[in-house]
């Protein structure tokens, strides 16, 4: 077999596995929106239900976000460009919320912030319950999704050049104003990018707010309760709804980011 | 002034150690060496970009060592510019000037006014240089430091941006520290030299003596150069070419008088009248035993004083009426002329050859 010959297969090969694994990630998807999406939709005209659940979801993701935001970016700023010891240890650990089981995330947070921990005596006190309220929502929806956000925010850090900063510390600016003339603008790009990955990944999370709080429903949990309760049928049309959420803010992002690479920005 | 005693600065895994050198108060300073001496570390540790480890940094007398950047009122111009990609020409221009009028004045001065409103995407390497160098100024700062300031400019450019520069600098009486990696290229010596290698200090003092008594045979073989002189430059007026005659036009002749010495030579360059140093390579120093009537506009008696021979070079130094000349040729051509210490020749070398700095 001459080597033209098996380059040829080579690439068949490539191709073939390349294709299976696009539609293994996009047909389910696909199947559930085009089966249950128009009905989904149409269900939100008089499911009361799937209408809270779906604001719920956005608020509380919202409202993780931000907070994620307003902590995260000065954190990622402080990982992309200060060299301190320990800093890969600290950058591992930021990471371990993405790569454990998700109910364990919501065990660890029940330990560390439940009403027997000591932060959650405080939290008690201060009228923040974990279990079986929004700000257990909340806590969850930050706990696994904050990671996503610290790591695309410190690549987006790491991608500005210091020296930016560096000129304009020289034509008078303190080390905060840097930060916002320059260094903020210049990855303002990517820390969008990393806010949408982690709104979406947020209003998708399950397995550690099911621990926290079954009641208030998010989308996720009330699709995981039709499904149990009353079947596949029943949880269909709320599934397919969560999905066409999610997928409007990446959608757009992608668009956003692919317009702009075409213009050269 | 810009004072560095004893610095040292660690960035990552490269040093510079001990690095001790002084530019008066308004006076040019360039830093010189080879790529990864550490030039462009050192300026950073002046500017306060990078934290230094050891020793002092003073500007303007002031002891400036734990100041951050915008506490040193320092300009900075890196090779690449760095300008904010976000903000328009004008806005990277006006970014830490009080007035905006200042930089305007300097953008039309460095022949970018028409850049005002560009976006800073669209600007080629060179017009990004003279918008940096236009927005370091623009901030009025009493140190500026360059980086290799012109290297993306067409030469014609670069003389023009380079004359401004030495214009404005004369005007404002700001001290200058520029890195090159090559002093022709930077076309000047200004006061101070200081030469880096290998995050060390080689040498540092004034041009005509860091030249002329290199501090080891290092130095001499990187600076390449043997005669230079301090002197005084004149337009030779009858000999100007006119400015609009293309490429090229723009370089003048001129009378250069050395000092102390008095030697007198002429000389072709883009040049000001007034203190100056000309640079003559020994290799285009031709020695002849008898007058040679050529067409070199430089020709002089002298004695030899010294041979140093070179594998197949030989470098003659020869005594102009007190000042030396050094001229290189080939170990043959040496032994035809029967070249020895004491004998009288004729030295000549053209005006082109006398660079003007």
């Amino acid at each position: 077999m001459g080597e033209r010959a098996g380059y040829r297969i080579a690439s068949v090969i490539t191709a073939l596995a390349a294709s299976m694994l696009l539609l293994f990630l996009t047909v389910p998807v696909g199947q559930l929106v085009a089966v249950g999406g128009v009905s989904g939709l149409a269900q939100l005209g008089h499911d009361a239900e799937l209408r809270d659940a779906l604001a719920l979801t956005a608020v509380t993701a919202s409202v993780a976000t931000i907070l994620g935001v307003f902590g995260g970016t000065p954190l990622a700023y402080l990982l992309a460009r200060r060299a301190f010891r320990g800093r890969a240890v600290v950058a591992a650990v930021l990471d371990l919320p993405i790569v454990i089981p998700h109910p364990v995330a919501g065990i660890a947070l029940l330990l560390a912030l439940g009403r027997q921990s000591p932060a959650g005596s405080v939290l008690l006190a201060l009228g923040l319950r974990l279990t079986g309220s929004v700000t257990g929502i909340v806590c969850a929806m930050l706990f696994v999704a904050a990671p996503l956000y610290l790591s695309a925010a410190r690549e987006a850090f790491a991608r500005v050049d210091p020296r930016y900063e560096a000129v304009a510390r020289t034509l008078g600016d303190p080390a905060w104003r840097a930060f916002r003339r320059v260094t903020l603008p210049l990855a303002r790009r990517g820390l969008v990018a990393a806010a949408v990955v982690m709104w979406a990944r947020a209003i998708s999370e399950f397995g550690a707010i099911v621990i926290l709080t079954y009641n208030p429903k998010v989308a996720s949990v009330l699709s995981y309760d039709r499904f149990t309760s009353y079947g596949l049928g029943a949880a269909l049309p709320v599934a397919a709804v969560l999905v066409i959420f999610a997928l409007i803010p990446l959608i757009a992002l992608r668009t956003l980011r692919y317009d702009r690479s075409a213009a050269g920005l | 002034m810009i004072a560095a005693t004893g610095l040292c600065v660690r960035a990552g895994s490269f040093r510079l150690t001990d690095i001790t050198f002084e530019v008066p108060d308004g006076g040019y300073g360039i830093v010189i060496g080879p790529a990864g001496a550490g030039k462009t570390t050192l300026l950073e540790a002046i500017g306060g970009i990078v934290p230094v480890t050891g020793g002092r940094v003073a500007l303007g007398g002031r002891d400036v060592t734990g100041l951050p950047p915008d506490a040193r009122n320092v300009g900075l111009v890196y090779q690449h510019a760095y300008l904010f990609p976000h903000l328009s020409v004008g806005a990277n221009i006006g970014y830490g000037a009080s007035d905006l009028a200042i930089g305007r004045e300097l953008s039309r001065r460095f022949g970018a006014g028409d850049l005002w409103e560009r976006d800073v995407r669209s600007l080629s390497g060179g017009e990004r240089q003279i918008a940096a160098l236009a927005r370091a100024l623009a901030r009025r700062p009493s140190v500026l430091l360059l980086d290799e300031p012109f290297s993306a400019l067409d030469p014609r450019r670069r003389a023009s941006v380079r004359r401004e520069l030495r214009a404005v600098h004369r005007e404002a009486g700001f001290t200058v520290l520029q890195v090159t990696h090559d002093f022709a290229e930077a076309g000047l010596l200004g006061d101070v030299a200081i030469l880096l290698d290998g995050g060390r200090l080689l040498q540092a003092g004034s041009p005509e003596n860091v030249f002329r008594h290199p501090a080891s045979p290092y130095v001499a073989e990187f600076l390449g150069a043997e005669n230079v002189y301090a002197g005084e430059l004149r337009a030779a007026d009858a000999l100007q070419a006119d400015p609009d005659d293309g490429p090229g036009a723009a370089h003048r002749a001129f009378e250069f008088r050395t000092a102390p010495g008095g030697l007198s030579m002429m000389a072709v360059g883009d040049a000001v009248p007034g203190p100056a140093h000309a640079v003559i390579r020994a290799e285009e120093v031709v020695l002849s035993l008898a007058a040679t009537g050529s067409s070199a506009r430089n020709e002089y008696q002298g004695q030899i004083v010294e041979i140093a021979a070179s594998g197949a070079l030989v470098r003659v130094t020869i005594d102009v009426g007190g000042t030396p000349l050094v001229a290189a040729l080939t170990t043959r051509s040496a032994r035809d002329l029967g070249l020895a210490a004491g004998m009288t020749v004729h030295a000549s070398f053209k005006a082109m050859a006398v660079h003007l700095c």
